[in-house]
């Protein structure tokens, strides 16, 4: 690090407006002509540091107090203390939320990590119609996700081409997003296929700092495609997976437009997650307490799992 | 010298103007109208503001053009607010809260919906109405607009609740309304030969499903016990004991088994059921009676009817029917906005106007049917005019989740999920909360 410093690259000191003109102890620009940044103090940040820090922190914080009452959303409300969170854990409902949200976050996580690394291997180099295919896999990440799902919707309907394609084969026809044991894997096949693209593009840019000298070396000297991929490829390409596996994790996380447009949580809380408990327990029953309870369990795993996730992935190197 | 000054005097005005420009901006977009008086939007007697469900958006909404007339007939202004369904009743709730509320408000009657009004009048957000109100209540619906004594809203309209039955394509497949619950079964399996349906329900959506169950109740649990809530309330009877509870969901089940629900009903949306009833590939389906009416507008040739639903064997008919919505004033709007929304909620008191929205929202008169009374009630106006129907059962529900329990229950024994005794416990669950 400190070699480094006071090298043609460090641009702290110009910035800073301190660098000495050569040989003599005043600044090489005059005050007069200094560029404006040089008046970036930290207090240039301050309005902007608080308001981060009343409308979402606080505002956040705010949030996890109501966590301990009974608020209904309107009125007066009562301390009831750890009630909230005993209620939580004592439903096996809400414990099923808890499951499918787990489901869906790790489910997500590696489906799209896998394709997305597969597909970005395949359209990394050699392919010719690489560009279009990278457009046209990354087009669903642009969509909105409810109208996305909505899509999927008519394609999983009992009467849509789903069931159309079934019936060529002679199979009996599916209700894809009211069978139990179908429908939470139906939301996962939805969240992974718009969100796939994202990941492709992440690591095409972690494959695209990969030398091809040392993988043509590698390959030269008999190292099977595996093998290049495993020693070369993969380690390169940390800071891709790092990055690629944290945002999915968070985002698989905190699902709620692909499970409230494609089931709304149904069929009888079979897909329900966390979020849409939260959103359910506190818009369409003014539960604001119990909805603030699960909003603060939500966001503590998903801090924790985001954690854990980042020490699993770091680069120990 | 002079030019380092200037320099120097721009760059402090930079500095001190975007604070300012930002903390005007926003106080800006922050400004309440501090003249408004106490929280409430403003207005005086020749003006207020009007909030009401608005599925549409559209214009043709029955608030909508009764408060058109008013402000025609009187050149009282009135500013509408026509809103969503699904998120009113929260909007309502922050309105309120914020002091930002509409002066006049369309709520449900009772405490069982998410846009209920008696939770907001025991917060002390809603006014108090006067005589002339609480005239209009039908007898037995005391509970769903009063507290202590005290009324907080005014009804508008009745809409019974059965099975909307396509009566011509009904007659095509020769099959007439059951008169029990056998009967209907053998229906059920006569129309599934045929590649039709008894009726066409919308299994991925809950309300849908508790409508199902609330109109089946009607027979098995409100004809013989007309105060089964006020009992539940008390504690004297549970869902879980309830004969007329078990019965209810068991014939779900039954129906389920029988084939009396179109293919794929367990994933069928509202589409399904509007589909089924213009098409004529199911004969009848559970929506207000107030749709039918809409759907028959909008579909020509179709012959709609609301018909109660085939009790259990031996059993006699019987409706549900309640006035399913209702006006309140703001209790911190200004005297002026007040005595204005007073004066139209007298208004649509009035039988003329009180006559005109019936017609227009597809309901029965809150005095009961008349000469009137749309065709599309015919099969069940001599229930109505003997008073042979129940309120909708969850008006009177003490919280929105016991409902939405029965609605996620039934779908989920649609599904294959669960069974009626459990669901019956996970409905107690709820009402205790």
């Amino acid at each position: 690090m400190t070699a480094t410093m006071g090298t043609p690259q460090d641009t702290g000191a110009v910035v800073r407006g301190t660098v000495p003109a050569a040989g003599g102890g005043r600044p090489a620009r005059s005050r007069r002509s200094r560029p404006l940044i040089t008046y970036g103090r930290w207090w240039w940040a301050l309005p902007a540091v608080l308001a981060v820090l009343l409308i979402h922190y606080v505002a956040t914080a705010g949030g996890a107090f109501y966590a301990f009452t009974d608020w209904t959303g309107i009125g007066d409300f009562d301390f009831v203390g750890l009630d909230n969170f005993r209620r939580i854990v004592e439903d096996p409902a809400l414990i099923g939320s808890l499951e499918n949200t787990l489901f869906l976050a790790f489910g997500f996580l590696i489906a799209t990590n896998v394709v997305g690394l597969l597909l970005a291997l395949a359209l990394n180099r050699t392919l010719r119609t690489r560009y279009l295919l990278r457009v046209l896999f990354f087009m669903p990440v642009v969509l909105s996700p409810l109208a996305v799902s909505y899509i999927w919707k008519f394609i999983f309907d009992f009467k849509g081409p789903l069931n159309g394609v079934l019936g060529w084969f002679g199979m009996a026809p599916k209700t894809w997003l009211a069978d139990p044991t179908l429908a939470l894997w139906a939301v996962l096949v939805v969240m992974a296929w718009q969100t796939t693209g994202m990941v492709m593009v992440i690591y095409l840019a972690g494959l695209a700092t990969v030398p091809a000298e040392i993988e043509e070396a590698a390959a030269l000297d008999g190292a099977s495609t595996w093998r290049r991929f495993q020693h070369i490829t993969l380690p390169s390409i940390r800071p891709s997976v790092a990055i690629a596996s944290t945002l999915m994790l968070i985002q698989g996380l905190r699902v709620f437009d692909q499970v409230m447009a494609l089931t709304g949580g149904g069929p009888a809380g079979a897909t329900e997650t966390l979020a849409t408990q939260v959103y359910k327990e506190t818009f369409a029953l003014s539960n604001f307490g119990f909805g603030a309870a699960l909003a603060l369990l939500l966001t503590l795993i998903m801090l924790v799992f985001s954690v854990l996730q980042q020490a699993a992935t770091k680069d120990r190197s | 010298m002079t030019q380092q000054r200037h320099r120097g005097l721009r760059r402090i005005g930079v500095l001190v103007a975007v604070p300012a420009v930002s903390a005007l901006t926003l106080a800006a977009c922050g400004g309440g109208d501090d003249d408004s008086g106490s929280g409430g939007s403003g207005g005086s007697a020749d003006s207020f503001s009007f909030a009401f469900e608005n599925a549409s958006g559209g214009q043709e909404n029955p608030w909508q053009l009764l408060a058109d007339q008013y402000s025609e007939e009187t050149g009282v202004q009135i500013e509408t607010q026509g809103l969503p369904p699904d998120s009113y009743g929260l909007s309502m709730r922050t309105q309120l809260q914020g002091g930002s509320a509409p002066d006049v408000m369309m709520f449900s009657p009772g405490a069982g919906n998410a846009n209920a009004v008696l939770p907001l009048a025991e917060g002390g957000y809603i006014e108090e109405l006067g005589e002339e109100s609480a005239a209009l209540i039908p007898e037995g619906n005391e509970s769903l607009f009063e507290i202590d004594g005290k009324v907080y809203a005014q009804p508008t309209d009745i809409i019974p609740v059965g099975v909307v039955w396509n009566s011509g394509a009904a007659s095509d497949a020769g099959v007439e309304v059951p008169a029990d619950e056998s009967a209907m079964l053998d229906d059920c399996g006569t129309l599934a030969g045929d590649g039709k349906s008894f009726l066409a329900v919308a299994g991925s959506a809950p309300p849908n499903m508790g409508l199902m169950a609330m109109a089946i109740s009607a027979t098995r649990v409100y004809a013989e016990t007309p105060d089964w809530n006020e009992q539940r309330s008390a504690g004297d009877v549970s869902f879980a004991d309830s004969e007329g509870w078990q019965a209810t969901l068991q014939t779900i089940v039954d129906m389920n088994e029988a084939g009396c629900f179109q293919q794929g009903a367990a994933g069928g949306g509202f589409d399904a059921i509007t589909q089924g009833l213009t098409q004529g590939t199911s004969l009848g389906a559970f929506v207000p009676g107030a749709a039918a009416t809409e759907l028959a507008k909008a579909t020509p040739g179709l012959e709609l009817q609301v018909q109660p639903f085939p009790p259990a064997d031996g059993g006699e008919p019987f409706l549900l029917a309640s006035p399913n919505y209702a006006l309140s004033i703001n209790a911190s709007a200004d005297e002026g906005a007040k005595e204005a929304a007073r004066e139209f909620l007298a208004w649509m008191a009035e039988p003329e106007n009180a006559a005109r929205f019936t017609e227009l929202q597809g309901g029965v008169a809150i005095t009961g049917p008349d000469e009137n009374l749309s065709p599309v009630y015919e099969p069940v106006a001599d229930l109505l005019s003997d008073g042979d129907y129940a309120p909708l059962p969850n008006l009177a529900w003490p919280n929105p989740g016991v409902y939405d329990a029965l609605s996620t229950g039934v779908q989920g024994l649609l599904a294959g999920q669960g069974d009626v005794q459990s669901v019956l416990e996970s409905i107690d669950q709820a009402w205790d909360q």
